[in-house]
């Protein structure tokens, strides 16, 4: 397997002086699920919006696919974005829209400015939105307003947004934090399903480890900035997981 | 870093304890000019003013130090400390001041109602005869209150974007752009309407022309802050996702901005309206048109009755709009 996503001796200085990611060198294989564990603050969110830039890095190099995405600019750049679905904690869709305007925003990175305005009038894209949307069991929900909709269907139409720019990589910074166990297990098969059946590469942060052996194929733990664990999630036993997360932690199950 | 802030605060306060006792003894002078006939030089001002600032920063907790150095324990009721009477005294000596300057005169106010009573009898016998010529002059205002809104709205639409720190980036241009949007428009709304129908008046001539002119130039200006201020206040997740997919940065306006501002948008821009109904009225007075300008007429003209029922009819339109606007904005609000 190649590749699909390789970091270089990658830094992160905020402009307030903090040193979020020191020196990460990491490479991940195309279809592999990697989970990201670690602290509040350890740097997961910033290591993650380094690699479609919507973090500018320090220093370091990030090859998406083989591309450079640190030397990438303009059109070159947002046609690597488009490569990488993102999931978000807060689930960003745009709370006024409908379902499937939200959908249909996944398109943007292969539209013109014209061709956006007018969405509605393109059949096939009007139909892989719908199909994307039937994806996550969300047919019916199309023109509702997302405001509307639970946190876990939120998600879901997140996820097809996402789908929607036929990514080979999606990135997921603590998607089910915000929903109970139930939905945030249905919300995580749904990424396995994509992991499994559409050979989609994940890189997904995570607080829970019950739910990183039940999905992942690797497990990546930062701390202060720095891998301190690279390894399959069997390999997590009580002493591993107080180095990552600190001598007093207690693992809490979730199913 | 810390010894630096420690005395530029020092400056801050000694400046501000000197502003405000060269400002007590100036007032002073005033006074003993006002009541005495006896003239004080600038020049002792100044320098007492000086010295009497200096005293009370080294002295004790003068103002200066109770303002910019807090760390300085402050203990006891007001009137107990020096800072408290500094105050007191600031604060008596503005008010006498003003009393004298504003002619404050309570024997007028009471014992010459009569000379109102043309007026008010006007306002309760308001002349119905005029009143198509008033309803044609209000017209007037109201069409070009509505105009300069409309004009004045795509142009502040479009420039709140770019006076807007969290869609300008962090780059010298777009710094620079920033800053320049944001100085106009600070400085086109510090001018007041009515000073911009002089202006236009004199440039376009006198009528609601001037008066759309002058409405629309300060309601783009004070629009482009409301706007950009609510784009500064929407939530930035929207904004990242949409980054994410590969959007440009037009396509990420309008589909993570704008929908996040629309509603609001449309609430500043009818409240600007109302606004504008009742400052068209007083445009006119200085060249703008409309119903405001009849006014100044009529009243020019002593026809207290006319003037009444113009009164009368300004007072329901601006009656009418606020209960409309509020209206609309509550609905607004539910969307
Ligand atoms: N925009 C920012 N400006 C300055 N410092 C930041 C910014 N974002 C994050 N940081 C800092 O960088 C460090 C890493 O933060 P990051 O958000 O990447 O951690 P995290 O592992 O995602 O934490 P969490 O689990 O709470 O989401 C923290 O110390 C944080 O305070
Ligand atoms: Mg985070």
């Amino acid at each position: 397997m190649k590749n699909i996503i390789e970091i270089k001796n990658l830094h992160k200085i905020y402009a307030k002086g903090t040193h979020a990611i020191k020196g990460i060198n990491l490479d991940v294989k195309e279809g592999e699920f990697c989970i990201l564990l670690g602290l509040s603050g350890s740097g997961k969110s910033t290591l993650l919006r380094c690699l479609n830039r919507l973090i500018e890095p320090t220093s370091g190099e990030i090859y998406i696919d083989g591309e450079d995405v640190i030397g990438a600019k303009g059109q070159k750049l947002r046609y690597i974005r488009r490569k990488i679905g993102m999931i978000f904690q807060q689930f960003n869709l745009i709370q006024n829209l409908s379902s499937i305007t939200n959908v249909l925003t996944g398109k943007l990175g292969y539209s013109t400015l014209i061709h956006s305005l007018t969405f509605p009038q393109h059949k096939e894209d009007m139909k892989t939105a719908l199909d994307n949307l039937s994806r996550v069991g969300l047919k019916e929900f199309a023109d509702k307003k997302t405001r509307n909709l639970s946190g876990g269907q939120q998600q879901r139409v997140a996820i097809a947004r996402a789908l929607m720019q036929n990514p080979k990589i999606i990135l997921a910074d603590e998607p089910v934090a915000s929903l109970d166990p139930a939905t945030a297990d249905s919300v995580m098969q749904y990424l396995g399903e994509l992991n499994k059946s559409d050979n989609m590469t994940v890189i997904c942060s995570l607080h829970f480890l019950s739910l990183a052996r039940k999905y992942g194929s690797r497990v990546i733990a930062l701390k202060d900035g720095k891998i301190v664990f690279d390894g399959t999630p069997k390999e997590i036993d009580e002493k591993r997981f107080k180095e990552i997360y600190g001598e007093d932690a207690e693992e809490v199950e979730i199913r | 870093m810390k010894k630096d802030n420690k005395l530029k605060l020092n400056l801050q306060a000694i400046l501000t304890d000197l502003l405000i006792w060269i400002y007590i003894l100036g007032c002073v002078s005033f006074l003993v000019n006002h009541w005495f006939e006896k003239i004080i030089q600038t020049n002792f001002v100044v320098i007492f003013g000086v010295a009497a600032g200096f005293i009370s920063f080294i002295l004790g907790l003068s103002i200066g130090r109770k303002i910019f150095l807090p760390t300085i324990k402050t203990e006891g009721k007001w009137y107990k400390t020096f800072w408290g009477w500094s105050v007191f005294l600031l604060l008596l000596i503005t008010f006498i001041v003003g009393w004298n300057l504003v002619e404050v005169d309570l024997y007028k106010l009471f014992a010459k109602f009569q000379n109102a009573g043309g007026i008010m009898k006007g306002i309760f016998n308001p002349n119905m005869d005029i009143f198509m010529q008033c309803l044609a002059a209000l017209a007037e205002t109201i069409y070009l209150a509505l105009l300069a809104t409309a004009f004045a709205i795509p142009l502040a639409f479009f420039l709140s974007f770019f006076a807007a720190r969290n869609l300008m980036p962090q780059t010298f241009l777009g710094n620079t752009v920033y800053i320049i949007v944001r100085t106009i428009a600070t400085i086109f709304r510090s001018i007041e309407a009515i000073v911009w129908a002089i202006i236009f008046s004199v440039w376009v001539g006198i009528g609601p022309f001037a008066g759309m002119l002058a409405l629309m130039i300060h309601s783009i200006a004070s629009l482009t802050k409301l706007y950009s201020e609510q784009i500064e206040n929407i939530n930035p997740g929207p904004v990242e996702a949409i980054k994410a997919t590969g959007a440009n940065t037009i396509q990420t306006w309008i589909f993570a901005v704008v929908p996040q501002i629309i509603s609001p948008f449309l609430a500043f821009t009818i409240y600007r309206w109302d606004i504008n109904v009742r400052m068209a009225t007083i445009v006119g007075f200085v060249g703008g048109g409309g119903i405001g300008l009849l006014l100044l007429q009529q009243q020019q003209m002593l026809r207290w009755q006319n003037v009444g029922i113009i009164i009368w009819m300004i007072a329901i339109v601006v009656w009418i709009m606020d209960m409309v606007s509020a209206k609309v904005r509550g609905k607004l609000q539910e969307m």
